[in-house]
């Protein structure tokens, strides 16, 4: 009898699994086939699923929003209408390359002094968790000082705007966790490279830093799709020039009436950088997440 | 006499460069929100918008204990949190305690699990706004074979919050799985063998073993899905963009509201401040777990 309790556990178990996966990725297909729709087929019902069988796929959309007069060469030249999407595309990628760099270079910096320095009259532990305090803080309450700040420096509209309102995510983020990465790394390797003769930077060119290159790799991947998936600074610190994807995609409905199969190749293209990048270090994700609490 | 590197200042060169950058960008900005929630600073208004702020004292504070819709924002973010954790939670520790028993292709569910987080919010938004829409979205239709009648996801003010709460749960529980994954597959075998040689069942051996050994990871897990979610915007903006009838405002979309609408910024701030407090509590007590983890 226990086998059949146990078939039926196993049959039950295998169902949920089934209907979470697709849970999971039913709305993000359901996204990605609208934007291979045609206007006719994006309501119709009961609703087109299969392509091919049930709607006819049309590349009309993704023409509009890749190919047009000005798209590939002087991204800023593609002002309004189709292809524009490149401008806030490539905002995106240089915000996020170029916040995301700072904000891994000077905060893997401030974590190795944390790692391997005393620090007398704070305590090391203090200091960082002073800093990992500043990752909670949210971007609603920092959002107007900073909109006033770089409003009177006529700032406003500015990749470096952006990207100083992006640090202050990312560094928190950075120091906190290759703080912990450089923890991990043996203290003795570097001192044994200081008796061979080797200079701080010389350690940690040949030593330290290969040795915790993926965590940093991961470290730079995680800062840069938080910035790439960052709204709430973007809309109240740009309005078009250093405006990025996410901004692009949420203004999709402010003229009229949603067009949904633009608005969905829109929203394939923001998330394909993102999702890209996490799989390729999805192995650390979890303790990047979890600021190092849970090691994935 | 030239400036050198050597043991004694390094760490102040490594570090400096962070803490300075943290005390203009985060620190600065938070003490003249401060600053700003005691003043009147409006933009608009012409010829009477004001350039410069002008200190109010506690008006702002008095203004905030006599504004309805405010106290209902703060009351829908803490129904929001309460109940898109609390979901979160429940499926995830569902899926991670069957994920966790012998499944094959585990490794293929960490990458389906990895699309929603990773998605960019303003998209999960808008692929939801699809999935909800009444009468022709996908979400109505796969339900009536459920014979779940077709509901007015975004528009009915009584599930509009439910509808937002789904949102988050869908981008989030596969954070929360991956977590308490990560936890349970931690857990030595040896306290399951001596509950087992014990004759422990299977509901004893996870209230007595896997919970308690769980709690850590479980803390961690819902305190920062909680902060996260005390900063819902982006999916809701979107969506319902705070209605029906403000059932969906959260606090950051009244701040967005009065900071860049209305440009009032110094009740903006006041407004921000609370959310603030909401958070630090919350930080407080996951810092000084982070603390205890040593």
């Amino acid at each position: 009898m226990a086998s059949i309790s146990q078939k039926v556990g196993r049959i039950i178990t295998y169902w949920i699994l089934a209907v979470s996966a697709f849970a999971i990725l039913f709305p993000v297909y359901w996204t990605i086939t609208t934007s291979f729709k045609d206007p006719v087929d994006v309501f119709t019902y009961p609703p087109a699923l299969i392509p091919y069988v049930q709607f006819k796929p049309t590349i009309d959309a993704w023409q509009r929003a890749l190919i047009a007069p000005g798209a590939w060469w002087g991204l800023s030249l593609a002002a309004h209408g189709s292809g524009e999407v490149f401008h806030y595309l490539f905002n995106s990628a240089v915000v996020a390359s170029l916040s995301s760099l700072l904000s891994v270079g000077l905060g893997s910096m401030a974590a190795y002094g944390l790692a391997r320095f005393e620090f007398k009259r704070w305590k090391n532990r203090d200091i960082a968790f002073f800093v990992l305090s500043q990752r909670f803080l949210p971007p609603a309450v920092i959002v107007i000082p900073l909109f006033v700040l770089f409003k009177t420096l006529q700032m406003l509209d500015t990749y470096p705007a952006l990207i100083i309102a992006h640090i202050t995510m990312g560094l928190p983020f950075a120091v906190w966790i290759m703080r912990e990465y450089f923890l991990e790394t043996p203290k003795e390797l570097e001192e044994s490279a200081y008796i061979d003769g080797c200079s701080i930077l010389q350690a940690l060119r040949r030593i330290v830093i290969p040795i915790v290159a993926p965590g940093l790799i991961s470290t730079i991947v995680l800062c840069f799709i938080f910035s790439w998936n960052e709204y709430l600074f973007a809309l109240f610190l740009t309005q078009y020039n250093a405006m990025t994807i996410p901004a692009l995609v949420a203004g999709a409905t402010h003229s009229g009436a949603p067009l949904w199969w633009d608005i969905a190749t829109m929203s394939t293209i923001a998330m394909i950088p993102p999702i890209i990048f996490a799989l390729a270090v999805q192995k650390y994700i979890v303790r990047g997440l979890t600021f190092g609490a849970v090691k994935g | 006499m030239r400036f050198r590197l050597n043991e004694k200042n390094i760490k102040f060169v490594l570090v400096a460069p962070a803490i300075v950058i943290l005390l203009a960008v985060a620190i600065y900005p938070t003490v003249f929100s401060l600053y700003l929630a005691f003043c009147s600073w409006e933009l608009t208004g012409g010829p009477y918008a004001q350039i410069v702020p002008v200190f109010t004292g506690l008006k702002n504070f008095e203004r905030l204990l006599q504004d309805h819709r405010f106290w209902r924002d703060v009351q829908t973010t803490v129904s929001f949190v309460v109940s898109s954790v609390g979901l979160e939670f429940l499926i995830g520790l569902g899926l991670a305690l069957i994920l966790n028993t012998e499944i094959r292709g585990r490794k293929y569910w960490r990458v389906i699990f990895l699309v929603p987080m990773m998605m960019t919010p303003v998209a999960v938004g808008y692929t939801w706004r699809m999935m909800y829409h009444m009468e022709r979205g996908p979400l109505n239709y796969l339900l009536s074979f459920l014979f779940i009648p077709a509901q007015n996801w975004m528009g009915d003010r009584t599930i509009a919050l439910f509808s937002c709460v789904l949102m988050d749960v869908w981008e989030w529980t596969p954070f929360m799985i991956l977590v308490l994954l990560a936890g349970l597959q931690s857990i030595p075998v040896e306290p399951y063998e001596a509950a087992i040689v014990d004759g422990a069942s299977k509901v004893q051996i996870f209230r007595y073993v896997t919970f308690p050994l769980l709690y850590p990871v479980i803390v961690v897990g819902v305190l920062l899905r909680a902060l996260e979610a005390f900063k819902v915007f982006d999916i809701i903006y979107v969506t319902t963009a705070g209605g029906p009838a403000l059932s969906t405002e959260a606090v950051t979309l009244y701040v967005q509201i009065i900071g860049l609408r209305e440009l009032s910024l110094g009740y903006a701030s006041a407004v921000a401040y609370v959310l603030l407090i909401m958070v630090i509590a919350l930080t407080l007590i996951f810092i000084s777990w982070m603390r205890r983890r040593g």
